[in-house]
């Protein structure tokens, strides 16, 4: 399709794009202060700006058109594909808790927080330099979204959507970093929201309002679309119990842990950006309703459009479903604002992951490797250049993606699967050491190779589906890092007695506690001990 | 029943308050999400399952928010030396680790 901008159309893009760049000239001062400021806004926000963020971040220009294609194909029950955010529900008051506490900049520097020695100097390294690839990847991934998206609506090659909107977001983060980023997210998570709700119920309007798509859902046959509970069975079909079982439990059992899902790193910066632990708590909790209300509202649009355009086989024509019912239907002057709201949605993506990739390589790899004695000036300036380099990089992948996608899908996939139990336990047991996270990943990397794709390859198990290869991997997973905890030393008791006083842990902690009640840093009852606590002040 | 004042030190133990959170937090999610939807659809299980979740809502915060205060507050009064500490820790500098 292609559509034609009248001269209001253009003039929404053209506003929108400055109030963006603007945001960005506006925080360069405070941007510039600081690596705190660069990169966590000087840890000051209250719980409605990280909260608006993670909204507006996990609003990305891919995402209605995974949602479209979930709800088109399964019905209402496809809702439970969205629900992976549904770890937000206990983390926000455990994990995000306990990491807050932390005060670590990253995921990774939690690593030398929580372990010691060496073991946890190479986790601190992986895995930095394991999120610097993922946030290219990502940017990537979203960037090349908007060039199909421009391709579908104007004709544009696909590198021109690609290019030059990323190029428009690096202005405001570049300038002013995380607090461009933060304030650009807010702007645009109301006009994203705002934009879903005008543009979904215009569509089901159009479908004949909730009743009528009601109606034609009856007499097409297909009434069961809107209930979230159609399984296919218990372990038959495309949409099986067991699955949704095992879905429920990696979302919400995620909670206690942290980096069971990819999203946790995004969140992690969030979390240490609010100004106190209830601020990071809400940000989480209420950033994560929003998306899955989001989702709920996308979903009967995207029944609207099932109702008027049934049959769609091609996966590619449906995904584009709830786009279709903007651009279709929207009058004249409103399609700039649609894509105004989409650009929203594409640039709040853009510099979240730019500016989250560049901390990684500024705090976690530069810093503690490179140039510990580096000046705040210095350490801005590295966040800058990161930032530029992520930028070119995720050009590069976007341009591949075609050739790339089914690896960094199992890429991904090794993210959630084998670490799922261990990102757990690094959080609520105590004898959970270095080494024996470091196995789960590396095992896990070796395992999941095997499962997913060279013993199904060879014929020596069946192909098998995605919850199926979990609950292998988990098992397989288990049996190397548990003998490699227990064969080798725990973490020093003095480390671990000064991680539990400052973020107290939830779980199996006991001889920890012991510890540190000897030692007089926590009365029997809980209190930290008067005299601890002015040891540790100034 | 449920413990609306909390000192600080009381606040730092994962408590029962804690746990009705973690077990109202989902079901507020899985609520809000399915009853959303439904009710835009005009269901009356919609209504029921929405209602259901922002009395839930309420009450999670009702339960967790004075706790939240509390540690939110003794907490900032350590957090100046915690942050020295994983500055002196990304420098490579010695930290005395044994003194919390």
């Amino acid at each position: 399709m292609n559509v034609e901008f009248v001269f209001l159309d253009w003039l929404w893009v053209g506003l929108f794009l400055l109030l963006m760049i603007g945001s960005g000239v506006l925080f360069y001062r405070l941007g510039k202060r600081s690596e705190a400021d660069f990169f966590l806004a000087g840890r000051g926000l209250p719980w409605w700006l990280p909260a608006s963020s993670v909204y507006a971040t996990h609003t990305a220009t891919d995402t209605p058109m995974w949602i479209t294609g979930v709800i088109y194909k399964n019905g209402m029950a496809g809702i439970w594909y969205t629900f992976f955010c549904g770890w937000a529900a206990i983390s926000a008051f455990v994990s995000t808790r306990i990491f807050r506490r932390s005060l670590a900049y990253t995921q990774a520097e939690w690593n030398v927080v929580r372990f010691s020695g060496l073991g946890s100097e190479l986790l601190r390294g992986w895995m930095a330099g394991w999120q610097f690839f993922m946030n290219m990847f990502v940017l990537g991934w979203v960037g090349i979204a908007m060039g199909k998206v421009c391709a579908f609506l104007f004709g544009w090659p696909i590198w021109i959507g690609l290019v030059v909107f990323s190029l428009i977001c690096a202005i405001y983060v570049l300038a002013a970093g995380y607090w461009g980023v933060v304030m650009a997210d807010f702007q645009q998570g109301i006009i994203a929201f705002l934009v879903i709700i005008i543009v979904s119920a215009w569509g089901i309007h159009v479908a004949g309002g909730p009743t009528g798509i009601l109606a034609k859902l009856a007499e097409l046959g297909e009434l069961d679309r809107i209930n979230p509970f159609a399984f296919t069975g218990w372990w038959s079909g495309d949409f099986p119990i067991a699955w949704f079982i095992t879905m429920l439990m990696i979302a919400i059992l995620g909670g206690f842990g942290m980096g069971t899902t990819i999203d946790w790193y995004v969140e992690a910066q969030r979390i240490q950006s609010a100004r106190t632990v209830r601020d990071a708590s809400y940000s989480i909790w209420w950033g994560t309703l929003l998306g899955l209300i989001r989702n709920s509202v996308w979903a009967v649009a995207i029944l609207a459009f099932f109702v008027m355009f049934p049959g769609i086989t091609e996966v590619s024509e449906y995904e584009m479903g709830w786009f279709r019912l903007g651009f279709d239907y929207l009058p004249a002057g409103m399609l700039g604002f649609f894509f105004a709201a989409i650009l929203a949605i594409h640039l709040s993506t853009i510099s979240s992951h730019l500016n989250l990739g560049a901390l990684y390589a500024t705090r976690d790899l530069y810093q503690h490797y490179w140039n510990p004695k580096a000046s705040e000036e210095k350490l801005v300036l590295v966040g800058r250049v990161s930032t530029a380099i992520l930028l070119l990089g995720s050009f590069f992948y976007g341009l591949m993606m075609e050739d790339l996608t089914s690896w960094l899908i199992f890429a991904l996939w090794i993210m959630a699967a084998g670490i799922w139990l261990p990102n757990i336990l690094q959080v609520i047991w105590w004898r959970f050491n270095a080494w024996g996270y470091l196995s789960s990943w590396i095992a896990n990397l070796g395992f999941s190779w095997l499962v997913v794709w060279i013993l199904p390859a060879v014929g020596l198990i069946p192909e098998l589906q995605d919850y199926q290869q979990f609950w292998i991997l988990m098992v397989l997973g288990a049996l190397v890092y548990l003998p490699v905890t227990f064969l080798t030393r725990p973490e020093p008791m003095d480390h671990l007695v000064h991680y539990y006083v400052m973020s107290r842990p939830i779980g199996w902690w006991k001889p920890v506690r012991y510890e540190a009640e000897r030692l007089g840093y926590i009365l029997p009852s809980g209190k930290v001990a008067p005299e601890a606590e002015l040891a540790s002040r100034p | 029943m449920i413990r609306r004042v909390w000192t600080a030190r009381e606040a730092d133990e994962w408590t029962k308050e804690d746990w009705i959170a973690i077990v109202l937090s989902p079901l507020c999610y899985i609520l809000l999400t399915l009853g959303a939807a439904l009710t835009i659809f005009l269901q009356m299980s919609g209504y029921i399952m929405l209602g259901i979740g922002i009395v839930l809502t309420v009450i999670l915060h009702w339960v967790i928010d004075p706790k939240l205060r509390a540690i939110s507050a003794d907490y900032e009064t350590r957090q100046q030396s915690y942050l020295r500490e994983l500055e002196a820790k990304v420098r490579w500098q010695d930290t005395d680790s044994k003194q919390p």
